[in-house]
C-alpha cells in the first residue's frame, strides 16, 4: 500500500523507495511525505524573460524608426517568449520528475487545475512562473490564504480580466470564478452576489513595468457591500472571509481534493466527511490530506489502482519507474499535447475535466507508443525522430536473479509496472507470451515483456 | 419482408459480429459490448433519422479556418466606396473580384469556389457572429467550439454533445474523426468520443518498436480484447473505516471496463482506418498543403465506407496583421485547390450528395487596414457552406461598413443558427439538446 501512497501523494516510486515506505509503517510514512524538507534550491528558477527585459523591448519597439524594425523587434520578443514558456514546462515537469518533496509538486498540479490560468491569454511566462511558485509556497496551507493570494496574483488579474475592473465599471469575470470554480460551485449563489463581490474586488492591478500587484486605492469602491446575507464595506479580502465561511465552501473543496487525490465519484458522505476534516483543520490542506492518507478508505480496493493518471502523472511515474530522465522537449512537449495536458495551458478556465475525459482511442494509442519509444526509442512519435532515449537501466530493474523463471519475471516486472499483484488474466498472457523464449532471459525479451504491460488498459491506471 | 430500417440494422449487427469483433470473437461478444449494441439497435428502431450507417448517411465536414480569416477580403463588398476607403492599400481591385452580386464577389484566388457557386453548390451566410465579440483568438476560438454564450465557460464541445446525445451506442472512436495531431476542442466531453490524428500511420500500436514484433503485435490485441478482468466488483471494505470517513468505499468499478472498451474501439477503428487509407486511393490531385492532405484523407475515409457522420479538418495561418496581401493570397489559393479537389473526388465517387462542409473561423477582421498592411482583429464575418445538398447563394445581409461596432462589422446571425441547421437539417439530431436552446434555422439545406 506504500507504493499507492507514492503515486497518489506523488508521483511513485521505485521498489526501493516503497520499501523504505513499508519499513516506516502507515503513519510514519505519511508523516515523512507532509513533512518533506523544502528541496527549493535543487531547481534554480529557469531562464526568465523579467518585466525588465520585456519593457525594454517595448520601448526598443516604441523607438524603431521604421515599420520593418519594429517588426524585428516584436519576432524578437515573441522568440524570447516561446523560449521562455519551454523553459518553465520543462523546468517544472523536471521538478516533478526529481523532486524529493513530491506531495508539494502534485498539490502544486491540483492548483494550477483549481485556478487553471493559462498563458494563452497572459502571455506573460514570467507572470506564470511567479503565480506557479505562489502556488507551491501555500500548496499545502490554508485555503483562505490561497485564495486571497491568487486574488492578487498579476497572472490572475491578466487571466480573468481584473485589471480592468473599475469603480465606475466593475468587471465581473473573476468576481464570477471566485464563486462558481473556486470556492462555492454553480447554484450556490445568486448574481446579485456576484455583482456585490465585484465591487469589493476593485482597484486591483498589475504594474506592467515590475509586473507586481499594486492596488489602486482610487480605483477601489469602498461603499456598502450585501453579500451573503451581510453588508459592510466589504474588501476583497472580506469577501472571500465570507465565502469560506460557508459550509459549501467546504464541501466545494473537499469534494475537488478527494476527485483528484482519491477518487472521481466522493459519495455525499465521504464530501460531508472531508468538509468537516478542512474546517476543524481550519481549512489546512495538508493536515486534510494527512488524515485522508491515513485513512482505511484511502486503501480500499475501489480506491487502490482505480485512478486513471493523468498525462503528466503518466509521464513523470513511467520515467522514474524506468529510472530515465523525461524525453526531450520536442517529444515531452508534443506528447503532453496529444495527450491533452499542457501545462501552464489548460483547455479553459474550469481546468482539466480529468478521470475518463482523459482517455480517447486516439491517446490511448498514443500512450502505447509513446510507452514504446520509452523503452527503445524505436516507435514513431511526433518529434522523436532525432532524440535517442536515454538506455533503460536494464541490469537494475532486472537483474539475473529475476530473469531465472517466468513467475519470478512476470511478479517482479509485473509490481514494478502496476504496483499491484498482476491480475490472473493478464498473467496468463504473459506466461504464454514467455513460453519458448530461453531461460535465463535476454534483455530483448525482457524490454519486449514490458512493452507489453505497458501497452494494456491496467498500465493506465495508478 | 424486412423494412429498409430493419435491413440496415440486420446489417449493422452482420458487420460488428463478423467484421468488427473478428470471426473469432462472434460467438463470444463480451456482455458489455452486447448491451451496447443492442441499446444502438434499439435507438435507431426508436428514433427514425438518429442513427444511420456509413453507407447512406448524411456527413458534416467542419472547416477551421484558424488564425482569424478576414472575411472581408474573402467575400469583398466591392461594391461599397467605404471599402475602398476603409482600406487604401489592400482593397481588391473591382475588375479582379469574382462576382456573386453587385455588392460582393469572392477573393480572386477562389475560382473554383465561383465555380461551384454557378452550379448550385455553394453558399455564403454573411454577418455572422454572437453578441459582445470576444476578440482573442483564444476565448473566442473556445466559443465557437464549445457555441457557448460570450460571457459563459462552457468545456463541452458542440459536437461532443451532438456525440453524447444522439450517437449513444455507435461505436464511440469512430463518430468523429478530426484530422488534428490534437483533438479539437469541439469534440470534448465527458467520456471523450470521436478519433484524432493528422497522419492514419500513426494511428496504430506500432509493435515494430518491439524486438519481436509479430509477438508484440499478437499480444497487445489479446492484452486489449475485453474479457473477465474482475475490478473493483468485489463489494468488501477490507480496512473498515475511520468515523469521519464512514460509507466512503467510493466504487467506480466501470474504470477498466471503460478503458477496455476504449482500447478495444481504439483497436478495431485503428484497423479500420489503416486498412482504408491504404488500399483507397482519391481519383483528384489535392495541394500538396496540411488542408489539401486532409480532405483527401477525409475523402478516402468517405470512400471506404467509414461509419463517420462528423469530420474536422482545419488550415491554419490566418492572423494576418501585417503585409497581409501575398500571404492571404496565398491561403486562398490553397483553400480553394483543396476544396475544388475534395468536390471533384466526392462527384467521382458519387458521394457529394451526402457531404455538407461548413467552414468557420474565430472571428473576421477590423474593416479598416492597420498601418503594416494588415488587419487587427475582428468580429463578424461570412461563412461559406458547400455540398451537394445545399440551396445555393448568399444568406443574410453584408453588414454595413460604416455602421460599426468597435472598428468591426456587427453581426446579423447567430453562429449557433448555423450548427442549429446543420444538427437539425442535415444530421437530423435535436439541435435544442445539444446547444441548450433553440436557435432559429436557415434555409441553406
Amino acid at each position: 500500500m506504500a507504493a499507492h501512497l507514492l503515486n497518489r501523494a506523488g508521483f511513485g516510486g521505485i521498489p526501493s523507495q516503497i520499501d523504505e515506505l513499508v519499513a516506516m509503517g502507515p503513519a510514519k510514512a505519511v508523516e515523512s511525505i507532509l513533512k518533506a524538507d523544502d528541496d527549493s534550491d535543487l531547481f534554480p528558477p529557469p531562464s526568465m524573460l523579467e518585466p525588465r527585459i520585456r519593457s525594454e523591448f517595448h520601448h526598443r519597439e516604441k523607438d524603431a524608426a521604421t515599420e520593418e524594425e519594429k517588426k524585428t523587434v516584436r519576432k524578437q520578443l515573441n522568440d524570447a517568449e516561446r523560449r521562455s514558456m519551454l523553459d518553465l514546462r520543462s523546468w517544472w515537469l523536471n521538478r516533478m520528475r526529481y523532486t524529493s518533496a513530491p506531495l508539494r509538486e502534485k498539490a502544486t498540479l491540483f492548483w494550477h487545475g483549481h485556478f487553471a490560468t493559462g498563458n494563452q491569454k497572459v502571455n506573460d511566462p514570467y507572470l506564470m512562473w511567479f503565480q506557479n511558485e505562489t502556488l507551491r509556497r501555500l500548496a499545502l496551507g490554508k485555503f483562505p490564504e490561497i485564495l486571497k493570494e491568487m486574488s492578487r496574483d498579476p497572472a490572475m488579474i491578466r487571466w480573468l480580466d481584473l485589471g480592468q475592473s473599475r469603480k465606475d465599471h466593475p468587471n465581473e469575470n473573476f468576481a464570477r470564478e471566485v464563486l462558481e470554480l473556486f470556492s462555492l460551485g454553480e447554484g450556490h449563489y445568486t448574481e446579485e452576489d456576484v455583482r456585490e463581490a465585484a465591487r469589493a474586488f476593485t482597484g486591483y492591478r498589475v504594474d506592467p513595468e515590475t509586473g507586481a500587484f499594486l492596488f489602486r486605492e482610487r480605483e477601489f469602491d469602498p461603499g456598502l457591500k450585501s453579500f451573503f446575507l451581510k453588508t459592510g464595506a466589504f474588501t476583497g479580502d472580506e469577501i472571500i472571509d465570507l465565502v469560506v465561511a460557508q459550509t459549501q465552501c467546504a464541501r466545494f473543496i473537499g469534494r475537488k481534493l478527494w476527485m483528484f487525490f482519491v477518487s472521481p465519484d466522493p459519495s455525499e458522505e465521504t464530501v460531508s466527511g472531508v468538509a468537516d476534516l478542512l474546517v476543524s483543520n481550519g481549512y489546512d490542506i495538508g493536515a486534510t490530506l494527512g488524515t485522508i492518507f491515513k485513512s482505511a478508505d484511502f486503501y480500499s480496493p475501489h480506491i487502490v489502482h482505480h485512478q486513471i493518471k493523468g498525462p503528466v502523472q503518466w509521464m513523470i511515474q513511467t520515467t522514474k519507474m524506468l529510472g530515465i530522465p523525461l524525453p526531450e522537449s520536442p517529444v515531452l512537449e508534443n506528447s503532453l499535447s496529444a495527450l491533452g495536458q499542457v501545462l501552464f495551458a489548460p483547455p479553459n478556465v474550469k481546468g482539466w475535466d480529468g478521470g475518463k475525459a482523459w482517455i480517447s482511442a486516439s491517446t490511448l494509442l498514443y500512450r502505447y507508443n509513446l510507452a514504446a519509444f520509452l523503452l527503445s526509442g524505436r516507435a514513431r512519435v511526433p518529434g522523436g525522430g532525432n532524440h535517442a532515449m536515454a538506455a533503460i537501466p536494464l541490469g537494475e530493474i532486472s537483474p539475473p536473479k529475476d530473469r531465472l523463471g517466468p513467475g519470478e519475471l512476470i511478479d517482479t516486472l509485473g509490481f514494478r509496472i502496476f504496483n499491484v499483484p498482476v491480475p490472473e488474466r493478464d498473467h496468463s498472457a504473459f506466461m504464454r507470451f514467455l513460453s519458448g523464449k530461453g531461460i535465463p532471459y535476454d534483455d530483448r525479451t525482457v524490454l519486449d515483456l514490458m512493452q507489453l504491460m505497458m501497452s494494456t488498459p491496467d498500465y493506465q491506471l495508478c | 419482408m424486412k423494412s429498409p430500417k430493419e435491413q440496415s440494422l440486420h446489417t449493422r449487427r452482420q458487420f460488428l459480429r463478423t467484421s468488427v469483433l473478428g470471426g473469432a470473437l462472434a460467438t463470444s461478444v463480451p456482455l458489455f459490448l452486447e448491451k451496447t449494441f443492442l441499446c444502438l439497435d434499439t435507438m435507431a428502431a426508436a428514433s427514425p433519422g438518429q442513427i444511420t450507417t456509413g453507407k447512406d448517411g448524411t456527413i458534416l465536414v467542419v472547416l477551421q479556418l484558424a488564425g482569424g480569416n478576414d472575411g472581408i477580403n474573402t467575400l469583398v463588398p466591392y461594391g461599397d466606396d467605404a471599402y475602398y476607403k476603409a482600406r487604401p492599400r489592400i482593397a481588391l481591385t473591382k475588375n479582379d473580384v469574382l462576382r456573386i452580386s453587385d455588392y460582393a464577389g469572392l477573393h480572386p484566388k477562389l475560382t473554383g469556389l465561383h465555380s461551384l457557386y454557378g452550379d448550385g453548390n455553394l453558399g455564403m451566410i454573411q454577418g455572422v457572429g454572437y453578441p459582445n465579440p470576444n476578440r482573442s483568438h483564444f476565448r473566442s476560438t473556445e466559443i465557437w467550439q464549445t457555441a457557448s454564450d460570450s460571457d459563459r465557460n462552457e468545456s463541452e464541445g458542440w459536437l461532443g454533445r451532438y456525440f453524447d446525445n444522439c450517437c449513444r451506442g455507435a461505436d464511440p472512436s469512430t463518430v468523429g474523426v478530426a484530422i488534428a495531431g490534437v483533438t479539437p476542442q469541439a469534440f470534448s466531453s465527458p467520456q471523450p468520443k470521436g478519433i484524432a490524428f493528422s497522419n492514419p500511420e500513426q494511428f496504430r500500436y506500432m509493435s515494430e518498436a518491439a524486438n519481436d514484433p509479430a509477438s508484440a503485435d499478437k499480444f497487445m490485441r489479446e492484452m486489449n480484447q475485453p474479457g473477465g478482468i474482475e475490478h473493483g466488483t468485489q463489494s468488501e471494505n477490507s480496512g473498515g473505516s475511520i468515523g469521519m470517513l464512514s460509507g466512503s468505499a467510493d466504487s467506480d468499478g466501470s474504470t477498466v471496463e471503460f478503458l477496455q472498451r476504449i482500447a478495444l474501439g481504439a483497436r478495431m477503428s485503428s484497423d479500420r482506418v489503416l486498412e482504408i487509407t491504404r488500399k483507397t486511393k482519391s481519383s483528384v490531385n489535392y495541394p500538396a498543403s496540411q488542408l489539401g492532405n486532409s480532405l483527401n484523407l477525409v475523402s478516402r475515409l468517405i470512400a471506404g465506407g467509414l461509419p463517420t457522420r462528423v469530420y474536422y479538418v482545419s488550415q491554419g495561418g490566418f492572423d494576418t496583421h501585417a503585409n497581409q496581401i501575398p500571404t492571404h493570397d496565398r491561403l486562398m489559393t490553397d483553400l480553394n485547390a483543396a476544396i475544388y479537389s475534395f468536390v471533384a473526388d466526392l462527384k467521382a465517387q458519387g458521394n457529394f450528395n451526402r457531404v455538407l462542409v461548413i467552414s468557420f473561423s474565430e472571428f473576421g477582421r477590423r474593416v479598416a487596414e492597420n498601418a503594416s498592411g494588415g488587419t487587427d482583429h475582428g468580429a463578424a464575418a461570412p461563412l461559406f457552406i458547400l455540398g451537394g445538398g445545399v440551396k445555393p447563394g448568399l444568406y443574410g445581409a453584408y453588414p454595413s461598413l460604416t455602421d460599426l461596432q468597435d472598428g468591426d462589422l456587427k453581426f446579423n446571425t447567430d453562429f449557433r443558427s448555423v450548427y442549429a441547421t446543420a444538427l437539425e437539417k442535415w444530421l437530423g439530431a435535436p439541435s435544442e439538446f445539444v446547444l441548450g436552446k433553440k436557435f432559429p434555422l436557415l434555409p441553406f439545406v
